[in-house]
């Protein structure tokens, strides 16, 4: 299953890389693709950083109908990301919010990619492929803005905020 | 009295139908005998030679079409007497695993493996002039096929590999250890020398490369290849509506057991047929059914909308089969492993 995991986040990254160079972030003075693995990261109480996507991933569950001798099982993963725009005013937090979406969207698609044993150099295929739905993007929610002020969709909030979920179907590794 | 604890349950508990087949020898019209008393029961992820497990299977139904009809008498006609009419048994189900033998059960005809061919060949829907087969040597087996220093290196890991004898402008069943074709003239296949590997069930897939052959990751289906047989590259394989050609295989089902008692259901001799939902064996739709019945081919089986996975549809006749014990004309059998100690009635 970790296979699977590290499929989609890779896949995922080294598109990003491709459609968007510029959304990049620095981590302990590596500058990286902005997506991050929330289980995969050093366990220090930091904030999330703005303008990235953050993965967590759901428990496995077997797809019904789908339990023979290879049953398919499903993860549901989580993207949130959320930005206060490329102003100081913050005046374009709400397109930056759309860019980080039309992202989102590109680098998702199309669906499916070869799952890979990354624990290798190089990587080596494992003979299927790991597929997964549309991204159901979330509503906005809007942070840091005084409560009596804050619009009924929160946009008005300094910080805008949005999760996306989806599911990636795969067949388990087992051991033979 | 003594009485014995026995234990009451004697409902068989089964969570899925376990498939396995194995080629009819066709020019002797000698089928694969499941024997429940010398396999008994066996373990279901090793069955006994040469049964080949077929992979998952979905909706499977039996349905026997046979009537019984009264032969009645006297003043109020009542039935006085039985007699069975026509045999005729069918089973139908869903191949959810996709592969050479999957296809060729499914779609029921020759079943044709696309061979690597040259580009610039003409094109033809099921694999134009393929590329020249690289020989066997002496000393393969059906796990490991001998080419020698000088060829090993035309193959890569990964590679789908038809192993069989050249076409020599025979007559009759082609196809190395199980019936793939039948030629009924030389000139209907163009005297192709490659005929053979197009529609051989002798399949494997390179796993590995030693100095001078290729290990396979499954035994070849048809066994050990012969020297002097050719090999080449699979690229894909194809079934066609239509053709002449009816597969005809041994069957064994197995109602996995959960609860102790196992089932086997085993078809001598079944062939293809269009499809047959018990639910339309009412007599008219069955005379329907058996002049034009709808065969839906693929069934679509929803993940999560719209990924779908696609199962192959496949449904069979029982040919006839002679019980030697009785001489009684047989089509399928049905044998039950009770679970121990439970009671038998």
């Amino acid at each position: 299953m970790q296979y699977t995991k590290d499929t989609f986040y890779i896949t995922l990254r080294n598109r990003l890389a491709t459609l968007n160079p510029s959304r990049v972030i620095s981590v302990d003075g590596t500058t990286r693709p902005a997506i991050v693995v929330a289980e995969n990261e050093a366990v220090i109480p930091v904030r999330p950083l703005p303008d990235t996507f953050y993965l967590e991933w759901g428990q496995a569950q077997p797809v019904p109908q789908h339990l023979g001798d290879h049953p398919i099982f499903w993860f549901e993963c989580v993207i949130s990301y959320h930005t206060f725009g490329t102003t100081e005013s913050g005046v374009d937090r709400g397109r930056s919010l759309a860019s980080l979406d039309r992202d989102l969207l590109n680098v998702t698609q199309p669906g499916t990619a070869p799952k890979c044993d990354y624990t290798q150099t190089p990587p080596a295929n494992l003979g299927t492929g790991i597929v997964w739905s549309t991204p159901q993007l979330g509503k906005i929610v809007g942070g840091e803005a005084p409560r009596n002020e804050a619009l009924p969709r929160g946009t008005a909030g300094v910080r805008l905020e949005r999760s996306a979920s989806l599911r990636v179907f795969f067949f388990p590794e087992t051991i033979s | 009295m003594t009485s014995f604890a026995v234990r009451p349950a004697m409902v068989p508990v089964s969570r899925r139908v376990r498939a396995y087949f194995a080629a009819v020898n066709r020019s002797s019209k000698t089928p694969v005998i499941f024997d429940p008393g010398r396999y008994g029961v066996f373990s279901l992820d090793s069955p006994p030679t040469p049964w080949l497990e077929i992979g998952w299977i979905d909706n499977f139904q039996r349905v026997s079409l046979t009537p019984t009809e009264p032969l009645r008498a006297g003043v109020r006609a009542a039935a006085n007497a039985q007699f069975r009419g026509p045999l005729d048994a069918r089973v139908e189900f869903d191949f959810r695993e996709w592969g050479k033998l999957q296809m060729a059960l499914a779609g029921g005809s020759e079943h044709m493996n696309v061979l690597a061919s040259d580009p610039s060949a003409a094109p033809h829907p099921s694999g134009g002039t393929p590329l020249a087969a690289v020989a066997v040597l002496a000393g393969s087996s059906a796990t490991e096929v001998v080419v020698g220093a000088g060829s090993v290196n035309a193959f890569s890991v990964g590679d789908i590999i038809a192993v069989d004898a050249d076409y020599q402008q025979q007559t009759g069943y082609v196809g190395s250890g199980i019936a793939a074709a039948y030629v009924s003239d030389p000139v209907n296949v163009n005297r192709d020398t490659n005929y053979v590997r197009r529609v051989t069930f002798n399949l494997g897939r390179v796993a590995q490369l030693t100095a001078g052959s290729l290990l396979l990751a499954q035994p070849l289906p048809g066994g050990a290849p012969q020297a002097a047989w050719g090999i080449q590259k699979v690229v894909a394989f194809v079934d066609r509506e239509g053709g002449s050609f009816f597969q005809e295989w041994s069957a064994l089902f197995v109602a996995e057991e959960e609860s102790g008692g196992r089932i086997c259901f085993h078809y001598p001799r079944l062939q293809p047929v269009s499809t047959l939902r018990p639910a339309s064996a009412n007599a008219a739709e069955r005379q329907q059914a058996n002049t034009a019945a709808p065969q839906q081919k693929e069934q679509s089986i929803e993940i999560a909308k719209p990924i779908t996975a696609l199962a192959l549809h496949a449904a069979f006749i029982a040919m006839p089969y002679t019980d030697e014990n009785d001489r009684q004309i047989a089509v399928c059998y049905r044998s039950y492993f009770p679970a121990a100690m439970a009671a038998l009635y």
